[in-house]
This record gives C-alpha cells, structure tokens and sequence, in this order.
C-alpha cells in the first residue's frame, strides 16, 4: 500500500524518467562505441591482410609454398590467422585452409566467407585470395575472434558500469519520493484541520527554500489574506447586528409600554408611528447593504451615457443648499471646467455625489462650509467635495471607507454608517478612485473621486 | 380642470388588480385597500393576472415582478400589445441599478421597491389613478395659487411669489396633483430624479422653504404635511 502511494509521486515519476533517460542515452554510447570498434577492426585487419598478401607475392614460388606450410604448422599466429595455397583448379598446394572456402573470388579484396572445417563448428573469417604470377592463389584469412572478445569485455562492462547506476537512481527516487511523500502528507494534515475550523492553521513551509515550500507560502500568505477578510466580515456582520439591535430594542420597549399602560388614541397612534420610525431605520440599513451588496456584484452598465460635472454638481447642490443652511452650514459650488464629462449612470453619480455631501454636512459644525468642485488633471476628472470640519486622522482615512466604520469622533452622530461604503461601490462600479485628503489649510476633509481617463 | 374627472368618482367604484403570489403580502395589500373603499381583484400568476387584465375591469393595476408561470414584466408587455392602457404600478424586490428602468421599459407607469410602507403604495395607487394627462397648460390654478409656466411666475390670491427655480419646479409638481397625498420619495424621483433616501428630513426642509414663502403667517396654510406619509395641496371641495 505504502509503496503504491510512493510509486505515485511526482518526486518518483520524475526519478523514472530520468532513468529511462539515462538507460537511453548509456546504451546510445554503447552502440556507438560497437560499431566503432567493429569499423576500427574491419580496417586493420583489412590493412594486415593486404599488407601480409603483398610482401607474401614478392618471394620465389618456392619460398612462398615453403613458408606458407611452416605457417600452417609451427606459426603461433594460427589462431587468428590462416593462409593456403591453391593452385588455379582450387586445389590446395600448402596451408592450413583445406579446402577452397565456398564463394571465394581471387580479386584481391577482402570479403567475410563461411569456413566449415572437417571437425566442429562453422567460423567466420575474413578472406583475401591474390592470384600469383604462376596462377597458383594465395589465400590469407584472419578471424573475428578478437573482435568478438572486445564486444564481449565491453558488455561485461556495460552490465557492470549500469546496474549499480540504476539501483543506486532507483533507490534516490525511493528516498526522495518517500521525503516528498511525508511533505505532502504534513500539508495534507494541516489542511484538513483548516477544513476542520482551525483557520488559524497554517502549511510547513520552513524557509520557503524549494518550490514546495515556496508553494506553501503563498497558500499561507494566501489564508492570511482570508482570515483577515473573515474577521472583517464578522465585524461588519457584529456591526450591523449591533445598528439593528439599538432601534429594534426601543421598538419592542415601546410597543410593551403601548400594550401595558393604558393609553388612549392619541398617545397610542404616536407610539406606533415612531416605532414605525425606528422600524424604518433598521430597513434604511438592510436596504443599504442589499444596495452596497448589488452594486460590488453588478457588472451591468445598462444606465450608463455621459455625464456633464457641471449638471451634476448643480442637480445635487440644489438638492442639499435648504438643508446646509438649515444646519447653518454654507454649501458652496466651485465652478470647473465647463463641459467635463465622465462615463457613468447619472443616478448613481446623484447618489454618490449626495452622499459625499450628506457626510460632509454631518461632520462639520455649525458655521462650517462645504464646498463641492471638480477639475481635470492630465485627462482624468475630479469631483471633489471639501469641508472644514473635524477631519480624519491620516491613519484613520482607509477605515473610514470600509463598512461600518465611524471614527470614534463622530460616534454620537447617527446613521447607518453606510454611506461612504456606498460611495466606494458606485466609485468602483465607475472605475473611479477614491481618496481622502486633508482640506486645503490643513483642516477639513476632502474626498476626491478620480474617473479615469476618457477614451 | 384636470382632477374633475377623477374627484367626481366616487372610491368605491375604483378597482384594483392586484398580481401577486406571495400570499402574506397579497393579504395585507388587499385588506388595506378594501379598508379604504377600493375594489381589490387579486390574482396569484401571471397567466390568470393577464386573463383579468385583458378584461379592462381593473382601473389601476399592481403587478410583482417575479411570478410563477409568466413573468410579471412579460404580464404587462403581452397587455400592452393588446392595446389595455390601464396604468400599472410594478412591484419588485430587486432594485438593481437598471431594473427600474426594464420594468418601465415594459410598460409599467411606476416602480415601486420592498419592503414599503402602505401608505407610500396608496399614495402612488391615487397617483396612477389621476394622472395628470393635461400637460400642455400654460396656467395651472389650485385653489387660490395661479401659476403661469411660461412667466415662470405665481400669485397667491393676487400676491406675487417669489420663488427659486427649485421652489418653483415642486410648487408645479404640487399644483398639478392638488389634494393628492405626496410621499417623501415620489417627491424626490419626481421633482429631483433622486432614487435613494440618504435622509429623511431632505425633502422636509423643501417643503419648509417652500411653504414659508407660499403660506404667510395670516394665511391658512395651503401645504398640509401627513404623518408618517408626506404632504398634500390642500383645495378647496
């Protein structure tokens, strides 16, 4: 079982193929060195022959046949080499061929001829006939038999050069398939107790000094990222768990109150309208998240056509100059480059712009102004919305665009809480950035929503 | 006058068809209208919803978008194309960014979102019923204000108002539709094509600004606020 699972890593599967590779590339070598040797020992006795054959012609045909039958008798190169006389009928004369080798042509090259001798086995051998002056033929022979030895030393030393290559790679891969095994194996637990709840759970990943390690890493940077936006979701959901509960428990007090005490008509029906009131306030949030929620998913654009600044500024500035100065605020509208357009749903823009202008209206105290404005700057819009209000701390200016979020400056003031949120999601639906800044002295807030560049 | 015709029938003779499936919802908007002296059809699919409306009994209708069998947005369109002009008001529980817009591409007349309160679907119901068809009219008159649109001007029993184009623009809306109840956010799609409520009191403070120039102290107040609901012209019976 154990073995299975290890020949099915990659580590293994790797070590085969490398094995196979060099299986491959050792007998390649082999083959090569083979046929080397076989084409080296073809020339030289090829050499020998010719070389023997001429020096043999030029003697007397008396010392020929002489030295020919001492050859056959007393000469230790008998073993590799033969030699016979015929005369012109195939008949030999001296030497230790016997008989004409079947198929022998006397045209002075070499040529590998069958012999069958009188008693044993058939050999091969490499033949060269020379026909001499006084028609008699000279034979000389030599055989394969060194070629044969050298083949079989090199074989012997392949067998003995490659087994012990391919136990000692076969055994790495086990060794190392094992190790990756217990790798994966440790990950493997780990990520079952992440599956099992423990996100705080984490992969080995040592050094991150392979790529496993490496690959572990970024699954571990990855969960961290994960565990963050889990926290994240769980305080919003806190959140507005706790938004909901405040006006949902003065509902409930009240409603018992109207039920217990004896009221009459009037005080009832105010009772009832404001936990309408109340009831209101807690549909104004779930709305708002619904919305929020639809707007980060919507990729429909259907709504969308250009968008004059200028009409936009205008729409909301009448929309929320009564309220301001009712506040006692001063809302003011800064003119900009006239005829700046943006790609957008003007609804949307309405409301965000609204928004912005709702928030800055809450945060400044009285005699406070908002200004709303827009600029162009290398091709991109601008809407910016400044008040001289409290201001968010630098390190407060991210926070603040998240859900939920209200610095602990401005948490008497009532709201959802919501609206900045909503803000970040038309923005992002519009491709548009978000930014805040400290107003131009120094004090205030400004929001700047960057649109990108028109095409 | 453009609010004779509807101010003669009496409301009891009005009925409303109401195409609905959620059937907790369909009981409270049918209890609520019969409460107050309407005629209420109700129908739980679209196939039996467009049936009943193709009969042209329903002097206004209320459809839910999403329906069993036929969809609420095909119920109108179909009955469009058959030439049955009765006004619709759509109900959805989507309010996505564009579905306003399909659902009065279709042929419905209003759009109105859940949850809701009552009064706001009463409201937009009286609305629907007398719709202002007359808009060609240089000079509205309601009551003791006269306005003349093309001045850009208004009297009050012969006194001269002065009001800011933003004052002027809801006094006509309110002047068109006098003794009509106006919820906050009918004004606000309205008046200012504005879909989303930031905050309560935004049209309070119009309202205000605009009441302190038309009502003068001495003056019976013209421009009534409804609890809970919105603000009406009042006209004289």
């Amino acid at each position: 079982m154990f073995l299975t699972e290890l020949f099915r890593t990659a580590t293994f599967r790797i070590t085969l193929m490398a094995l196979a590779a060099m299986a491959g590339v050792m007998l390649m070598q082999f083959g090569l060195v083979y046929a080397q040797m076989e084409a080296v020992e073809s020339r030289r006795s090829t050499e020998l022959l010719e070389g023997e054959a001429s020096l043999l012609a030029q003697m007397s045909p008396e010392h020929l046949e002489y030295v020919i039958r001492r050859r056959a008798t007393g000469d230790l190169r008998l073993i590799i080499s033969s030699a016979g006389l015929f005369d012109a009928g195939h008949a030999l004369i001296a030497g230790d061929l016997h008989t004409w080798p079947r198929g022998l042509v006397a045209d002075a090259k070499p040529q590998n001829i069958e012999i069958y001798p009188e008693e044993g086995a058939p050999y091969p051998l490499r033949l060269l006939a020379v026909t001499l002056p006084d028609r008699t033929i000279l034979v000389l022979g030599r055989s394969f038999h060194l070629l044969a030895e050298q083949k079989l030393m090199l074989r012997h030393t392949m067998l003995v050069a490659a087994m012990p290559t391919f136990l000692f790679a076969l055994f790495l891969g086990i060794a190392l398939s094992h190790r990756a095994l217990s790798r994966v194996k440790d990950m493997h637990e780990a990520i079952d107790r992440i599956m099992a709840g423990d996100i705080h759970e984490r992969l080995p990943a040592a050094r991150e000094r392979d790529d496993v390690e490496r690959l572990a890493g970024s699954v571990n940077r990855m969960l961290d990222r994960l565990e963050r936006l889990m926290d994240g979701m769980r305080e919003v959901g806190n959140d507005i768990a706790h938004d909901l509960r405040t006006p949902l428990s003065r509902v409930r007090a009240r409603l018992e109150r109207a039920g217990a005490a004896g009221l009459d008509a009037d005080a009832l029906n105010a009772t009832i309208g404001r936990a309408v009131d109340d009831l209101d306030q807690c549909l104004g949030i779930i709305t708002a998240l619904l919305r929020i929620a639809e707007l980060e998913n919507s990729r429909r654009k259907a709504g969308f056509g250009h968008v004059v600044l200028s009409d936009l500024i205008a729409d909301v500035f009448d929309l929320y100059e009564p309220i301001a100065e009712t506040e006692g605020k001063r809302l003011l509208a800064q003119p900009g480059p006239p005829g700046l357009q943006v790609w957008g749903d003007r609804h949307l823009l309405i409301e965000l712009l609204a928004n912005l202008v709702d928030n800055a209206i809450k945060f400044t105290p009285e005699g406070g102004s908002i200004t709303l404005g827009m600029r162009e700057r290398a091709g991109e819009a601008v809407l910016m919305v400044t008040d001289n209000g409290v201001g968010i701390a630098p390190d407060e200016r991210q926070a603040v665009l998240s859900r939920f979020y209200r610095s602990d400056k401005s948490r008497h003031v009532s709201g959802s809480g919501l609206g900045l949120s909503l803000v970040c999601a038309i923005a992002h639906l519009h491709e548009a950035d978000v930014s805040i800044e400290s107003g131009p002295d120094g004090t205030g807030t400004c929001f700047y929503i960057t649109f990108p560049v028109q095409q | 006058m453009m609010t004779e015709d509807a101010a003669v029938r009496p409301q009891e003779d009005r009925t409303v068809l109401l195409v609905e499936d959620d059937s907790t919802i369909a009981e409270e908007i049918v209890a609520d209208l019969t409460a107050r002296g309407f005629h209420v059809r109700h129908e739980a699919n679209g196939k039996a919803g467009l049936d009943r409306a193709l009969t042209g009994e329903a002097d206004v209708m209320i459809v839910d978008r999403l329906l069993p069998g036929m969809d609420g947005l095909s119920v109108i369109e179909s009955m469009r194309q058959q030439g049955v002009r009765t006004p619709v008001l759509v109900l959805s529980a989507l309010s996505a960014v564009d579905d306003r817009v399909t659902g009065l591409k279709a042929g419905g007349d209003d759009y109105l979102t859940k949850p809701f309160a009552i009064e706001e679907l009463v409201a937009r119901i009286e609305a629907l019923l007398r719709r202002p068809d007359d808009t060609r009219a240089t000079r509205l008159r309601a009551g003791a204000l006269e306005m003349d649109l093309i001045e850009r001007r208004v009297w009050r029993d012969g006194r001269e108002i002065e009001l800011l184009p933003r004052e002027f623009r809801l006094l006509e809306y309110l002047m068109r539709r006098p003794g009509q109840v106006l919820t906050r956010s009918m004004l606000l799609e309205d008046v200012w094509q504005y879909r989303f409520i930031p905050r309560t009191n935004l049209v309070d403070v119009h309202i205000g600004k605009l009441r302190r120039k038309v009502d003068a102290p001495s003056e019976e107040p013209l421009i009534q606020s409804i609890r809970g609901t919105g603000f009406l012209l009042r006209v004289p019976d």
